[in-house]
């Protein structure tokens, strides 16, 4: 009955590309890969630069560091690395207002509804405490403080959750020195020359400029928004998501770092787009996205430079780009990884996840020699899923403002968005509901913490809640953001943390 | 502002549904002007059939607050720890769907894919030997986890209950009372509806009392009362996929030992179940009419029976689908007024369940919000459509050609979701899990594996353990949950000691 197992297998992976795409594709497969079965290629050209514009993570990277095994502190150290505990929305919902997003829970749910209804109902009797005093993380991010979370679910501390802040650039070296030690090949070299099979058009090798020929039985497209082998090898059509969000530039500066060290990233909504303001330990990553149709590019870098918080570290550079997704990010034997599969600006941190998430889904789908299609679809169905739902979550984000200011505001304000956003908000709208669909990437308390910081309040909470007496609610409330203040004033700085834990010298 | 708080909340029927409702909604509102009634008549009978459970249904207990020992014992309860398939990939193989685990993951990737290629080595003893609920169940033992074993395989023991559906209703009911549930005795003859809106506003009752309710939880069973006899919501019609469309049920008398599973036998044209409690067996045998006759159906299950019966055989017909809406207007269906799948994997209580988590998120007031309407409306469908996949899987993923049904069920179409989930186990053996299906991979491998679906290969990572590690961390898991089995007591001795029915 049972057919016999034997299958063709893959044997030789080539990785074309060596930024943060690459090298974290090099990195993960190496360890999961054994050498002597199959053999990892990553061709790299030193002409070539990388863009280095996904220096803010979600915690995610915390777990894809550690399937690596990588030592957190070392890691830090390397990449000139800190803690973030969430992201510092300015003027986005009206000029002159701000909210954080934090990583973790706002509260603590009780009698299994959300937090935020209770915070809503206790607000409606006129309570002024804010949502984001009842986040840990939010707590910690405005007194600069950061430890790690407790293990002991009972424990207040159990409640923070983290990312990191780092240089990507030398993440990439990072990661490098990692997957070579594990024996992935690096060659030198820029591709001039892709070679398919004529019958079934998979890719067979790839002639380099110094002559060389490289062959695979797997492709990795880590080059970039060029997409080398996705674009034009195989013509992988793109969905334009432009009309959604207009953004296509941005202007990048390094700046002096300053002090206090911020857990924390600050997005800084401007007349055509928004500003980033990202702490690393020796400097200060800035970039300003905007859309060129609103914006010309001079003004672009004066908005730039005007909001820099510290001294600049050099001239601006311009990048372009096109947001939007591949359709079939896997085709044939190629899967594009990174930003030559699909562009979401930076707003949520999203570049590095979605790398990740390309690289985990092809691990647990992992093809024979013989690539099933059934698997290359699963792949797809999925990948393109990930990027609907952090795209949905980004729009919202310019949908949900009451600024009117410039003509950019007024275009966001009043655009049409997908019918699966139209849906969230209505039902947040109508009594502050929240749903998770399909395991998506942002929970709960992300998308409340995005409504209710740009102004959607919802026009009743919820009833059973609503029927408690205020006081009962405040009460409880109450001694939460008590034992919060608490725990985050036993706290150590983030800066003596990150010295503490051997991260910082 | 106008007063949009709902304050009466009414339950139409009295069934497992109607009470469930009743307890869970007397247990979460603790406000004191909103009342709950419950309306039911007791001229008009239950459907049982629900009387096998799966794991989820402890939440729901939790929920409640209910001591576990006491419930089993004043619902005649036997533990669960699967399901047993009898005849179904062909006749004469049998296998278990067990609640837990299979071996342990290892690499990052499930344990069936090194199974798989130890078996290529030639080494592997059959995959059920790998799985303690499995061996647990066939040799009648049960235990509830031990905590305190970190990595033991007795830690992640999962299990459910076999009960008494009556005896199941009459205890939510005494716990809903308790908390001030009102019940009507009295049966619906009317119900009056608002001119515009449509909305439901009071039901009349044969002995001329009305009820006023601002929403109203349909439990009255497949006619739908309100759901479709007064607002014509309409109803989806599965039995393309799923063609069994009657049952006829029977309670024996009990063994000597309970089984601590289900049986599901199939059939010549359907399946029969087995269901055994404290003191009875419950019996039934779910058919399509279209290949066999009532009377044909009837004398099957008596022929099967294990002891004497202890009543009347009792016939059901039902039409597989869900009602288009099961929110519609001020009108929430519950139960088989939202829709009805075959008990085949013991999903009708926990789909009332899930229904009531639902309501209870997405609570209302009398405006009715369309998009709180809309996400439950979606949400449950999917969770229909989501059961009826694996439903047919069981039909669909057979070698028997020996009847009429059979081929029928043989070469049906089946929905793409389910061809595509079967196309990639086909291909590499793998398994997801979709936005949080109730059932897992391991549920979807037991019934694939065991109906004799062959994956062309696994999982190529697997390769990457050596041949003598992985041999001997095999052998190492043999000997673990062989010693775990030998640990465990009987399902009988279990139950004496803490849970029998008095």
């Amino acid at each position: 009955m049972m057919t016999s197992t034997q299958q063709t297998a893959l044997k030789n992976i080539v990785i074309v590309g060596g930024g943060s795409a690459g090298w974290m594709a090099a990195a993960a497969l190496s360890t999961m890969l054994s050498p002597q079965n199959v053999t990892i290629t990553l061709i790299e050209s030193d002409k070539i630069g990388t863009i280095g514009v996904g220096e803010a993570t979600i915690p995610d990277m915390v777990n894809f560091n550690s399937m690596l095994g990588i030592n957190e502190a070392e890691f830090l150290k390397a990449v000139n690395g800190t803690f973030k505990l969430g992201i510092e929305f300015i003027d986005w919902g009206q000029k002159g207002e701000r909210y954080i997003h934090p990583f973790g829970n706002h509260g603590v749910d009780m009698n299994g509804i959300d937090f935020h209804q209770y915070w809503l109902h206790s607000k409606n009797g006129g309570h002024p405490a804010q949502l984001e005093d009842y986040s840990l993380c939010a707590s910690a991010a405005k007194d600069h403080k950061f430890t790690m979370p407790d293990r002991n679910p009972r424990s207040l501390l159990s409640h923070i959750r983290y990312a990191y802040h780092i240089d990507a650039t030398l993440y990439a070296r990072f990661l490098r020195t990692y997957a070579e030690k594990r024996g992935v090949i690096r060659t030198e070299g820029t591709v001039i020359d892709v070679h398919q099979c004529p019958q079934s058009g998979y890719i067979q090798s790839l002639s380099l400029e110094n002559g060389a020929r490289i062959e695979g039985d797997f492709f990795f497209d880590c080059t970039g928004f060029r997409a080398l082998l996705a674009e034009k090898t195989l013509n992988v059509e793109f969905d334009d998501w432009s009309h959604w969000l207009p953004c296509d530039r941005a202007q990048t500066v390094a700046s002096e770092p300053s002090l206090p060290l911020l857990p924390y990233t600050k997005a800084t909504a401007k007349s055509a787009g928004w500003q980033w303001r990202i702490p690393t330990q020796t400097r200060t990553g800035n970039g300003h996205i905007y859309a060129s149709e609103f914006m010309d590019d001079q003004d672009a870098a004066d908005i730039l430079m005007a909001g820099l918080e510290t001294p600049a570290m050099g001239e601006p550079r311009l990048i372009k780009f096109r947001t939007g997704c591949r359709k079939n990010i896997w085709t044939k034997n190629c899967i594009a990884l990174g930003l030559s599969a699909g562009f979401l600006e930076p707003l949520e941190s999203t570049s590095l996840y979605l790398i990740q998430m390309g690289i985990s889904r092809f691990i647990s789908l992992f093809p024979s020699g013989d690539i099933s299609p059934v698997v290359r679809g699963e792949y797809n169905i999925q990948m393109q899923k990930e990027f609907d739902q952090v795209r949905d979550f980004i729009i919202l984000h310019y949908k949900a403002t009451q600024r009117s200011d410039s003509p950019f505001w007024d275009y966001c304000r009043t655009m049409a968005i997908p019918d699966s956003l139209t849906r969230k908000i209505e039902l947040f709208r109508a009594a502050g509901r929240v749903f998770r669909y399909d395991d998506e990437l942002f929970s709960k308390p992300s998308w409340v913490a995005v409504c209710l910081g740009q102004n959607i309040m919802p026009e009743s909470c919820d009833p059973i809640v609503a029927a408690l007496p205020y006081a009962q609610v405040n009460q409880s409330l109450e001694s939460m953001s008590k034992a919060m203040t608490q725990a985050v004033e036993k706290m150590p700085t983030h800066e003596t943390f990150l010295k503490r834990y051997g991260a910082m010298s | 502002m106008p007063d949009v708080k709902i304050r009466n909340i009414i339950i139409v029927g009295g069934g497992t549904a109607g009470w469930m409702a009743a307890a869970a909604l007397s247990r979460l509102i603790t406000d004191e002007d909103m009342n709950i009634t419950l309306i039911e008549s007791e001229a008009i009978g239950t459907v049982g059939v629900g009387e096998a459970t799966i794991p989820h249904i402890r939440y729901f207990n939790r929920l409640l607050g209910l001591d576990e020992n006491e419930f089993v014992k004043k619902t005649n309860a036997t533990f669960k720890l699967g399901i047993e398939f009898v005849n179904w990939g062909r006749i004469g193989e049998r296998y278990i769907h067990p609640f837990g685990d299979y071996g342990m993951p290892m690499e990052g990737l499930r344990f069936h894919h090194f199974w798989r290629r130890y078996q290529a080595m030639g080494k592997a003893k059959p995959l059920d030997d790998y799985c303690l609920q499995i061996l647990a169940a066939k040799a009648g033992k049960f235990q509830r986890p031990e905590q305190t074993l970190k990595n033991s395989p007795l830690n992640s023991i999962v299990y459910a209950f076999q009960f008494d559906a009556s005896l199941y209703a009459k205890f939510m009911r005494e716990f809903a009372q308790a908390k001030g549930v009102t019940r009507v005795e009295g049966r619906i003859i009317d119900a009056q509806r608002h001119a515009e809106t449509g909305h439901v506003q009071s039901v009349a009752l044969e002995n001329g009392q009305r009820h006023a309710g601002d929403i109203f939880i349909d439990c009255s069973g497949f006619r739908g009362l309100l759901i479709e006899q007064s607002l014509k919501t309409g109803y989806d019609d599965w039995s393309a996929f799923l063609p069994c469309d009657r049952a006829v049920a029977r309670a024996s008398e009990a063994c000597a030992d309970p089984l601590p599973y289900t049986r599901a036998s199939a059939k010549k044209a359907g399946w029969q179940w087995r269901i055994p409690l404290q003191s009875r067996i419950g019996n039934g045998h779910v058919f399509c009419s279209e290949f066999m006759s009532e009377d044909e159906a009837a004398d099957s299950l008596n022929a099967d029976l294990d002891g004497a019966p202890l009543s009347e055989p009792n016939l059901l017909r039902f039409k597989t689908g869900i009602r288009k809406k099961t929110w519609n207007k001020n009108v929430i269906a519950l139960g088989l007024s939202a829709g009805f799948l075959e008990p085949l994997e013991s999903t009708s209580i926990h789909l009332i369940q899930t229904a009531l988590a639902r309501l209870m998120a997405s609570f209302p007031d009398k405006n009715f919000a369309a998009a709180n309407v809309d996400y439950f409306n979606r949400r449950t469908q999917q969770e229909y459509e989501q059961v009826r996949d694996f439903l047919i899987l069981h039909y669909f993923a057979t070698q028997r050609e020996d009847s009429p049904f059979w081929r029928y069920c043989k070469n049906m179409a089946i929905p793409g979701s389910l061809s595509d989930r079967l196309a990639l186990y086909e291909a590499n053996a793998r398994l997801y899990r979709h936005d949080n299906e109730i059932f897992g991979e391991t549920s979807w491998l037991a019934v694939m594996h065991g109906q004799g679906l062959v994956p062309k290969s696994y999982h190529p990572l697997a390769n990457s353990l050596p041949a003598d590690v992985l041999t001997e961390r095999m052998n190492q898991l043999e000997r673990v949950t062989q010693s775990c089995l030998d640990h465990m007591p009987s399902h009988r001795a279990f139950i004496d000691q803490h849970c029998k029915a008095q």
